[in-house]
């Protein structure tokens, strides 16, 4: 497989290697910034321009946002990851990689359930099939065997059937401990949340109601999965950097 | 005329011997022959040395207190930088431990300073990453004066944060101490490793530079201009950015899936869809933008100049920064120098022009220093986009022989390319 993929690769490099046209000059460096053009006045305000245009979502609570941000920074730092340390010091990492294969097996409900609402049909036979093979072959979800056999994970909520009927995503929400979100994806949670439950697959939803331990280790899961990290991006400017790419990500989401 | 000739072909006589230690690109076998491509895809991962998994790494994430009265100067909102952070990997045994400076703008847990971790914990080292004194986290908690670019000052803030990690982790067995930094970061180690000369904290054993900017002038101008460049289909409704996604979008269609990574970007250049050379220099003119604008706000608020918030605004957890970020998004490194850096040496050293100050901050004032010192090498690229002409002929006739010069790259784009890694290895074993 490797093999492969590295001929690919070499075949593709022979392919482009025209693209260099370099002036080396007697230090050998090839002034790679002179074969560019470049704006006359070097006055564009392109950079500026798009940015602004980029900093504008709509965020008319954006004072109660941030200090939920902040909220949910420490609630990451102080809580979350320690848990997430000791899940990974206690577990060996084929129990981890199961226990996530198991989430994403009831993850793949909602998806069906949201797929067929956007009339994908392939989507939805893809996920059906999925369901069917990881569930039944993969011992309830903690193999993903689906997968090896070329279907791929989807991932569609509510929000995005939402939005791909139309529904504005609406202002620009930071949800307690789940992070950067929208009036229009909120609802969408709560939405499948519902259809989760409803469905009641494996009688999870009634165990987790009972049981605080399942529903606490699908938090540690996410958080296990999630590489993102507060603070990750280093900038003081954090939150309105991740409010743009939460909200053009769902729009491409949607798109898609 | 004539003359000139004779005296062109002789030069070139002169210089070709150095030519001859240098590598050819075909010996040197990296693929990306565009600087700009190499500089935001990186290396293709069949061509990327082994490098352990983070798995295998017995690390964690360290904090120190060294500016006690940032605390109470600094905003509430600022709560997670009053303390700055570093990473420690470490070993099971004793063994020689190296610190890694980030590059402009770039924390501890910056990609490619994770990489060089990687890399060299593989080798058996302790490693130690630090953030750029550019940096947001830096700037807010370990730089004296919150004003980045003054080299000399910035090593000293350095050097009291390597000498705090020392005193944190003074039950690490440490055999001996190795420098290595990139970007901004190799200047920065240059600059550490000739105040270590005197202070000998650490008495380096080797020191090693990738990619430095050598006169930091030219290297902020290359970086300012690159938002200038032509890039075309770009009007009143669609800006810069929608054109970049929307052609990634259009990809996305045609592939029916992706995942997001280098070799995604790699494979997206081959496409039709592919970015020109000014579309690649615009964004990587942007990430540095967004720097430029960290620094500026944050040097401005710490020391409440006033020229993007108001000294006496109040701000809280709930405050909105946006107005701020649109103001410092207005600002580039050139605006910073002159508005913040220029204005905070000259009142400290009792006047000076930019000629000094550039002098002063750029590698010519450690040229003697590194002539004579054996200990330090540079490695560096012949397409990399900081550099201006004349720029590798001071690092060749500086470093000689332990300057190693690779034919591409662009800016740091061939860290981990396996040539690369094995020659940073080789020098600091050697």
């Amino acid at each position: 497989m490797a093999k492969r993929a590295l001929l690919a690769v070499m075949l593709l490099i022979s392919s482009v290697t025209h693209a260099q046209t370099g002036t080396v000059d007697e230090d050998g460096f090839t002034h790679p910034l002179r074969n560019l053009e470049f704006n006359p006045g070097l006055d564009q305000r392109e950079f500026e321009r798009a940015t602004f245009d980029a900093l504008n979502i709509y965020d008319p609570w954006e004072s109660l946002n941030r200090r939920m941000y902040y909220f949910n920074y420490r609630l990451d730092q102080f809580v979350m990851l320690p848990a997430v340390r000791g899940y990974r010091y206690v577990t060996p990492k084929i129990v981890r990689t199961g226990v996530s294969n198991f989430f994403d097996n009831l993850g793949e409900i909602p998806t069906l359930f949201n797929s067929i609402a956007q009339l994908k049909g392939e989507r939805a036979m893809t996920t059906t099939a999925r369901l069917l093979f990881n569930t039944i072959l993969g011992v309830g979800g903690v193999w993903d065997p689906a997968t090896r056999m070329g279907l791929p994970r989807y991932n569609e909520d509510f929000g995005q059937t939402l939005g791909f009927y139309g529904v504005p995503h609406g202002p620009y929400l930071i949800l307690p401990a789940l992070g950067p979100s929208n009036l229009r994806d909120t609802a969408g949670q709560a939405v499948d949340f519902g259809v989760e439950r409803q469905v009641d697959y494996f009688s999870y939803a009634e165990a987790s109601g009972g049981e605080f331990g399942l529903t606490a280790l699908r938090l540690i899961d996410i958080r296990h999965t999630t590489p993102l990290r507060y603070g990750q991006l280093n900038s003081p400017f954090e939150y309105e950097k991740v409010r743009y790419v939460y909200t053009r990500a769902r729009e491409l989401q949607i798109e898609e | 005329m004539r003359l000139l000739l004779c005296l062109s072909a002789l030069l070139a006589l002169v210089v070709t011997p150095a030519h001859a230690a240098d590598i050819s690109v075909e010996q040197y076998g990296y693929p990306l022959s565009n600087p700009f491509e190499a500089t935001i895809a990186t290396t293709p991962a069949p061509f990327r040395a082994d490098l352990p998994e983070d798995d295998d790494i017995d690390q964690a994430d360290y904090s120190l207190r060294l500016r006690p009265e940032r605390e109470f100067t600094l905003p509430d909102n600022f709560w997670a930088v009053k303390r700055l952070t570093y990473r420690l990997a470490k070993q099971p045994g004793p063994a020689p431990l190296m610190f890694i400076i980030s590059g402009t703008g770039a924390s501890y847990s910056a990609g490619k300073t994770e990489s060089l971790k990687r890399l060299f914990y593989g080798a058996g080292y302790h490693v130690v990453q630090l953030s750029s004194p550019t940096s947001f986290d830096f700037i807010a908690a370990a730089s004296r004066y919150a004003t980045p670019g003054y080299s000399p000052g910035d090593a000293k803030d350095l050097y009291r944060v390597m000498q705090a990690v020392r005193a944190q982790q003074h039950e690490l067995p440490v055999t001996e101490f190795n420098l290595v930094g990139y970007s901004l970061g190799a200047l920065n180690a240059a600059f550490v490793s000739k105040l270590d000369e005197t202070r000998q904290s650490f008495n380096f054993k080797r020191v090693l530079m990738i990619n430095p900017p050598v006169n930091l002038y030219t290297s902020i101008s290359n970086l300012d201009k690159l938002v200038q460049t032509q890039v075309d289909a770009i009007d009143s409704t669609t800006t810069f950015y929608e054109v970049v996604l929307e052609k990634l979008t259009r990809y996305y269609r045609q592939q029916g899936t992706i995942n997001l990574d280098e070799a995604m970007l790699f494979d997206f250049q081959q496409s039709a869809l592919r970015l020109t050379d000014e579309q690649m220099a615009m964004l990587i003119g942007s990430v540095f933008r967004f720097s430029a604008a960290d620094i500026a706000f944050t040097s401005d608020l710490i020391n409440r100049r006033g020229l993007i918030v108001p000294p006496k605004y109040p701000i809280d957890e709930g405050t909105s920064l946006e107005p701020f970020f649109r103001r410092a998004l207005l600002c580039d490194f050139d605006c910073y120098i002159t508005e913040q850096l220029i204005p905070m040496w000259r009142a400290q050293q009792d006047g000076g022009s930019m000629a000094q100050l550039v002098q002063q901050v750029s590698l010519y004032a450690l040229e003697d220093y590194m002539r004579n010192s054996p200990k330090i090498a540079v490695m560096h690229n012949a397409d990399d986009i900081i550099l201006g002409a004349g720029d590798l002929g001071f690092l060749r006739r500086t470093f000689g022989d332990r300057m190693t010069l690779y034919p591409r790259g662009g800016h740091c784009g061939n860290l981990t390319y396996r040539v690369n890694a094995h020659d940073m290895l080789e020098f600091f074993r050697g």
